[in-house]
């Protein structure tokens, strides 16, 4: 393989994940409105297109020729760059996500579905995503604003907390698989016939897989901990002072980051793109699983979010420091011991 | 290239380093510190340091400073000089003094470790593709280094107690209330 | 004072994931129910007789408005939203409104000036969508307001009825 057909390879599966994730975050925004819906005996957007399915493609027109507002007093340049800080990490994380086994289309072998196959992937994932409270909290002290303070300040210590729960519990899996390669940890759990295969399916980890769930969504800043964005109280939280596209790449932050929450806790616990049953699966069929898996949990983001109330404050910092934590660090001595001990 | 990538690091690393001393608003100091932070990571990723730069990253960019902002924001430091000089009375000497003695001890035990130890032969486990193997890492760190890791780790746990200590102290009601 | 006892939860209650599955299954189940929307334009609300859309003046068979501007319902109207300037006309019926306005931005859709016509020239018709792009144009003159009788005849005949039911012998 010459260096050019390399190149093109990794331009090309860049091109394609990246506008995947960006597309998704855009239908999450109309699937977010339709689930919304139907959950409360309602129809949902369904006049731009077939069933409104283009209403991404108006909203990004709505967003794009609104008028751009600055508050008095706001710092001007951290202002403008609280939007972008916002979005860049949750789809600079995306890179290191493994969909699909390796290509191969006519008996040629095109690698893994991966933008950078990293020995350190999972480490690079928690160095970036970490990087997304920033866009938050510029954004809210740069506003001027006491609610957008108030909002960036619930969201910098609500992500402090629920990162180490976060850590944890990954570590938990990485002891089991050995790795912290994430498409070895893929390929840790493919195999069914093994002890940790289908982490979650074979139940060794399921605290942690409960545990990393919950505090993805507190990571994510979603329903029921949205306290940087908690309406009643903070009108909107980290961006009531923001609107048109800068608003937009808040929310193009969030939906992405959603999307690879999602796709890691699929790789991490669900064992990726393996299908069960059929260890030997045609990579297309990997991607479909995994593309599948993946799906569920978007649509769990949704579901929680229409069902759930939100917590208290404080209930959150006490569930997040009194039962997490103590929980994951529990979870994974008995991991450690157990893998030591076998 | 790398060479190039190197020096506009350096130059960014030192910039970003005089920045957080010289910039009058607090907000501006800890955003140069994050800049200086990406800029050694990105050396140390140069260096063939993965981990390394992930760790910087994942721990001083994305834990620490999230803290300091979080404190500069409480305590809307937005014009200084404004704010009360920190009361160092509730330091009570014989108190101050065993801490000092607590940790000069913690800090002798891990460099003593360290001594024990011996230097790390970087250069030789380290392959020249760039990559840091984590188990041989982690091995160095868990095994030869075991003992000065520890000592500071306990050194760490005991500052972070310290602040809990003193900053509880002066809201107990019988010694007068708030400062 | 108040004392409020709080249910005692039990361990299942305070562990919280199961509730939350209860309350998902709830959640999934309200998704495939019938849908109470409805698309408006397409599927206009149901008309009958007794809804009370704006008022509109009746044009007879002899097509002019029984209208003889006596100003009753300008003076029951709550939201002054008519005006009336009276005429002489050589019709039998001697007067008629030189000027008759509804207000429609003002118009609360009451029916008082249905009820107070003593000559059952205005009722209150079944048309409610109301939309133009000045406040001068939603000011309804004679010709905007001239409805004929057979458009209005089913709310007609239903006030009568109505009417007859709060007659007493003495009054009529």
């Amino acid at each position: 393989m010459t260096t050019l057909e390399g190149f093109l390879i990794a331009l090309a599966k860049t091109v394609v994940i990246f506008l995947g994730v960006v597309n998704v975050a855009a239908l999450m925004t109309l699937a977010e409105r339709k689930f919304s819906a139907w959950m409360q005996y309602r129809i949902g957007p369904n006049r731009v297109g077939p069933y409104g399915l283009l209403q991404p493609l108006a909203d990004g027109v709505k967003f794009i020729f609104k008028e751009e507002l600055t508050p008095a007093g706001a710092n001007r340049f951290m202002f403008r760059a609280a939007p972008i800080l916002a979005a860049l990490p949750s789809m600079m994380t995306i890179a290191v996500i493994p969909f699909a086994p390796d290509i191969v289309i006519g008996g040629k072998n095109f690698g893994a579905l991966t933008i950078a196959d990293l020995d350190i992937g999972i480490l690079y994932i928690l160095a970036l995503g970490g990087l997304a409270i920033y866009g938050v909290i510029l954004g809210g002290w740069a506003s001027n604003s006491k609610y957008s303070l108030l909002g960036s300040l619930r969201a910098s210590a609500q992500m402090i907390s629920y990162e180490l729960t976060l850590i944890l519990t990954i570590l938990s899996v990485v002891v089991m698989s050995g790795s912290l390669n994430l498409r070895e940890i893929v390929e840790a759990q493919s195999d069914i016939t093994r002890w940790n295969a289908w982490n979650v399916h074979a139940m060794p980890q399921f605290v942690a897989f409960v545990l990393f769930v919950v505090a993805t969504f507190a990571e994510t800043n979603r329903h029921p901990f949205d306290f940087s964005e908690c309406e009643p109280e903070l009108v909107g939280g980290f961006h009531t002072e923001y609107s048109a596209m800068k608003w937009a790449m808040f929310y193009i932050g969030e939906y992405s980051a959603m999307t690879v929450m999602a796709a890691l806790t699929v790789v991490l616990f669900l064992g990726g793109w393996s299908v069960p049953f059929w260890p030997d699966a045609p990579w297309y069929v990997g991607l479909a699983a995994m593309l599948a898996k993946t799906g569920c949990f978007l649509f769990l983001f949704l579901w929680v979010r229409w069902t759930l109330p939100r917590f208290r404050f404080d209930q959150l910092m006490r569930l997040g420091w009194k039962v997490f934590l103590p929980l994951a660090l529990l979870n994974l001595v008995v991991t450690g011991a157990v893998v030591s001990l076998r | 290239m790398a060479d190039a990538l190197f020096y506009v690091m350096a130059v960014a690393a030192v910039l970003a380093a005089l920045g957080v001393v010289l910039a009058k608003n607090p907000m501006q100091c800890v955003l140069s510190l994050l800049a200086s932070f990406f800029a050694l990571a990105v050396i140390y990723l140069l260096a063939g340091f993965q981990f390394l730069a992930a760790a910087q990253i994942l721990v001083y960019a994305g834990a620490i400073l999230v803290l300091f902002l979080f404190t500069i924001m409480l305590l809307n430091l937005g014009n200084p000089g404004s704010e009360d000089p920190t009361d160092v009375r509730m330091f009570s000497r014989a108190n101050a003094g065993l801490m000092v003695v607590v940790a000069a001890a913690l800090l002798f035990v891990a460099a003593l470790g360290v001594r024990r130890a011996g230097p790390l032969p970087v250069a030789a486990s380290t392959p020249k593709t760039g990559l840091d193997p984590i188990p041989a890492l982690a091995g160095e760190m868990f095994g030869r280094y075991l003992l000065p890791f520890e000592a500071i780790s306990v050194l760490l746990l005991a500052t972070a107690v310290a602040v809990v200590v003193l900053a509880k102290r002066d809201r107990r009601p019988n010694e007068g209330g708030r400062t | 004072m108040v004392i409020v006892k709080r249910k005692e939860l039990s361990l299942a209650e305070k562990l919280y994931l199961p509730e939350v599955l209860r309350g998902l299954s709830v959640t999934f189940r309200k998704m495939f129910e019938p849908k109470v929307t409805r698309q408006y334009p397409e599927e206009p609300l149901p008309k009958t007789e007794v809804t009370r859309g704006q008022p509109r003046l009746v044009v007879n068979e002899d097509d002019a408005i029984a209208c003889v501007s006596c100003g009753l319902c300008e003076a029951a109207c709550p939201a002054y939203a008519i005006t009336i300037d009276g005429g002489e006309t050589d019709r039998a019926i001697e007067r008629e409104p030189k000027r008759f306005d509804i207000d429609m931005l003002r118009c609360i859709l009451c029916g008082f000036c249905e009820e107070a016509c003593p000559k059952d020239a205005i009722y209150m018709s079944d048309e409610l969508e109301l939309a133009d792009y000045s406040r001068e144009a939603l000011i309804y003159d004679i010709e905007k307001l001239k409805r004929p009788k057979a458009a209005l005849q089913k709310r007609i005949d239903y006030v009568n009825r109505i009417n007859k039911r709060w007659q007493t012998p003495s009054s009529t």
